[in-house]
């Protein structure tokens, strides 16, 4: 389940270089300038006709090489030949594209490749049943969720191996928007499962920006939904019989009111209260700052709040008591008929509170310009 | 279509440089790239991707040859990149919270002569007319004492090694801090020495501005080549 390479200039034993141990396998380092070359010039010469290797040749001299070496293109797409003709399984690319992974979290062509093959997999019509040798065939639907979740754990390993990982980053948002389609569900699954990993990467800024992302697309979302939810209704008042197919056709995604229902405005305000917290425990990230403007300015313009923007209750505002701690704060003003407009009064307590306590010249310095954004923001 | 900026860039400097440039040959480029533009101000990858600012200067550059910068928020791009120069540093990062990188200073950097003239073509009153809206010293500081390598040749930062990749555009970003305007209105801003003074580089194809009028005079006087396939 990961690879990686063995310091060792020299061979001083007469043994295979190759070490392997609880699952994870190391390569002895002075072998490569030996090993790379070979298998290098063996593709190439098969490339340029000068050479044949049959296939399970091909797949072993590719699986090395590219694990000595992913962003070595020609090798992934020999890989690609031999998937379209039904040789080789493309799960296997997966298993060998996670495993490169390891080593190299950034590879480029990994990455591309790796979005190749999945788009090779839900066409999964045009494909010979290799895929699903011996066991039932799953459905679908639940496939297709097994395959994005699989994603999710890749993309999140890379990015804990190498900070701020934009390729990875990427490829999740891809994922996302092709395998997974953007749904509610698969929006607020993300949102719950990443709130760990980010509070423990507070610096990692592809992460809080991914987020931005998923709360965005259930801004989007919600929009489009609440649409679609009026025009159903309209259609259905029209005509019963559709009515049963229509909900027949949304499948997993089911019409019903619940599941549109996202409370946008709490996400929004959860998403403040998480970032209030990490900028409270680890001073001085610019991340969380940028993070915590951009979820406020959200939360003005989300539709399903501005229409509140009009009916501001300040004297309620002046009125409540400033002795109780931030949270409390928040929980008590949720109560108000009027939330979004609380918002910049309960920021701007929490920066003068940043401001007279933190001891962080950087921390001070984001909270100034925070201030400073918040008054510009309000006054358009 | 999804294009890669990097292409378009490329795609869009060598045909306007050959005199090649159509409405047909870009149809929709520049509105993708103007997509991607996000809500910290840069450009990501693909829309809805994280500001990047190898991908902002090269979508950036783009829409200035094909004319169509104003299709982005030159205000929020404005914001972006100013951002990204560093308090302590002077050099540029790339994208928010990350580390200083040599080869920012004309990634980034390189930006703001573009966004200079974009808003002046609008214009805006408030420009300077000697400077461009970065610390231009504070970059050069940053390239002359930390990026350089002993032997020869520049880098990302201290600690790394050379290579012509950052060589490249380390100099590039210091020509682009050294020097503002062109023609009347060129200011010169060298720190250090004399010796240090490089000389001024187009801020869209990254080339002397006399090579880019040569490149331009001598297309201009070829034929243009026929879509025909040669018999």
């Amino acid at each position: 389940d990961e690879i990686g390479l063995i310091p060792c200039p020299e061979a001083r034993y007469n043994r295979s270089p190759i070490v392997l141990v609880e699952n994870k396998l190391g390569v002895e380092s002075w072998c490569v300038k030996f090993l790379l070359p070979y298998v290098h010039n063996k593709l190439l010469l098969y490339r340029q006709r000068k050479q044949w290797l049959n296939k399970d040749e091909l797949i072993d001299i590719t699986c090395t090489l590219l694990m000595l070496n992913p962003d070595f293109t020609t090798a992934w797409n020999v890989r690609k030949e031999l998937i379209l003709s039904g040789t080789l399984n493309p799960l296997k690319d997966l298993h060998l594209g996670k495993l490169a992974l390891t080593k190299f979290p950034k590879s480029p062509e990994t990455w591309i490749h790796r979005r190749w093959v999945l788009q090779q997999l839900i066409q999964e019509n045009s494909l010979p049943s290799l895929v699903t040798k011996g066991n039932l065939e799953a459905a679908p639907v639940e496939r297709i969720h097994g395959l994005v979740q699989e994603e999710m754990n890749v993309c999140s390993e890379a990015a804990g191996r190498y900070p701020s990982n934009y390729n990875a980053w990427s490829h999740r948002i891809w994922v996302l928007q092709h395998l997974g389609k953007l749904t509610v569900k698969v929006l607020l699954d993300e949102l719950s499962s990443t709130k760990y990993w980010v509070s423990t990467h507070v610096s990692d800024h592809s992460g809080f920006h991914y987020r931005q992302f998923l709360l965005k697309s259930l801004l989007g979302r919600t929009v489009t939904d609440n649409n679609v939810l009026v025009q159903n209704q309209m259609v259905n008042e029209q005509n019963p019989s559709l009515q049963k197919e229509e909900e027949e056709g949304a499948g997993a995604e089911a019409a019903c009111a619940e599941e549109q229902n996202v409370d946008l405005p709490r996400r929004l305000e959860e998403e403040l209260e998480l970032c209030t917290e990490l900028i409270d425990t680890y001073p001085g990230h610019e991340t969380l700052w940028c993070h915590s403007d951009e979820t406020l300015s959200n939360s003005h313009h989300s539709p399903a709040t501005s229409h509140m923007a009009q009916a501001m209750d300040v004297d309620g505002l002046n009125e409540s008591s400033s002795k109780q701690g931030y949270t409390q704060e928040t929980k008590r003003l949720k109560r108000a008929p009027v939330q979004d407009s609380l918002g910049p009064e309960v920021e701007y307590r929490f920066i003068d509170k940043v401001l007279s306590t933190c001891r962080d010249a950087d921390q001070a310095r984001f909270a100034t310009a925070y201030r400073k954004w918040l008054v510009t923001f309000l006054s358009q | 279509a999804p294009i890669s900026h990097r292409s378009a860039y490329c795609a869009a400097s060598v045909a306007s440089l050959t005199n090649i440039l159509t409405p047909a040959l870009f149809a929709g480029t520049a509105e993708w790239i103007a997509r991607c533009q996000n809500w910290e101000g840069g450009i990501g990858g693909v829309p809805g991707m994280e500001a990047h600012g190898g991908y902002t200067f090269c979508g950036v550059a783009a829409l200035v040859i094909l004319k169509k910068e104003h299709l982005l928020n030159l205000r929020s791009l404005l914001h972006w990149v100013t951002r990204r120069q560093m308090r302590f540093e002077g050099g540029f990062q790339g994208r928010c919270n990350k580390l200083v990188d040599g080869c920012y200073s004309f990634w980034q950097a390189g930006l703001l002569p573009l966004i200079h003239r974009a808003l002046h073509a609008r214009g805006d009153t408030a420009l300077s007319m000697a400077h461009w809206m970065f610390d231009q010293s504070a970059l050069q500081e940053y390239i002359l004492l930390c990026c350089q390598c002993p032997a020869g040749g520049l880098l990302d930062k201290p600690g790394k090694s050379r290579d012509f990749y950052h060589t490249c555009y380390c100099l590039s970003g210091l020509a682009i801090a050294q020097h503002f305007g062109s023609g009347d209105l060129h200011h010169e801003v060298v720190l250090g020495v004399p010796e240090n003074r490089l000389q001024a580089t187009h801020p869209v194809y990254n080339i002397t501005p006399e090579k880019v009028v040569r490149a331009v005079m001598h297309f201009l006087q070829q034929p243009v080549p026929s879509l025909e396939p040669a018999a």
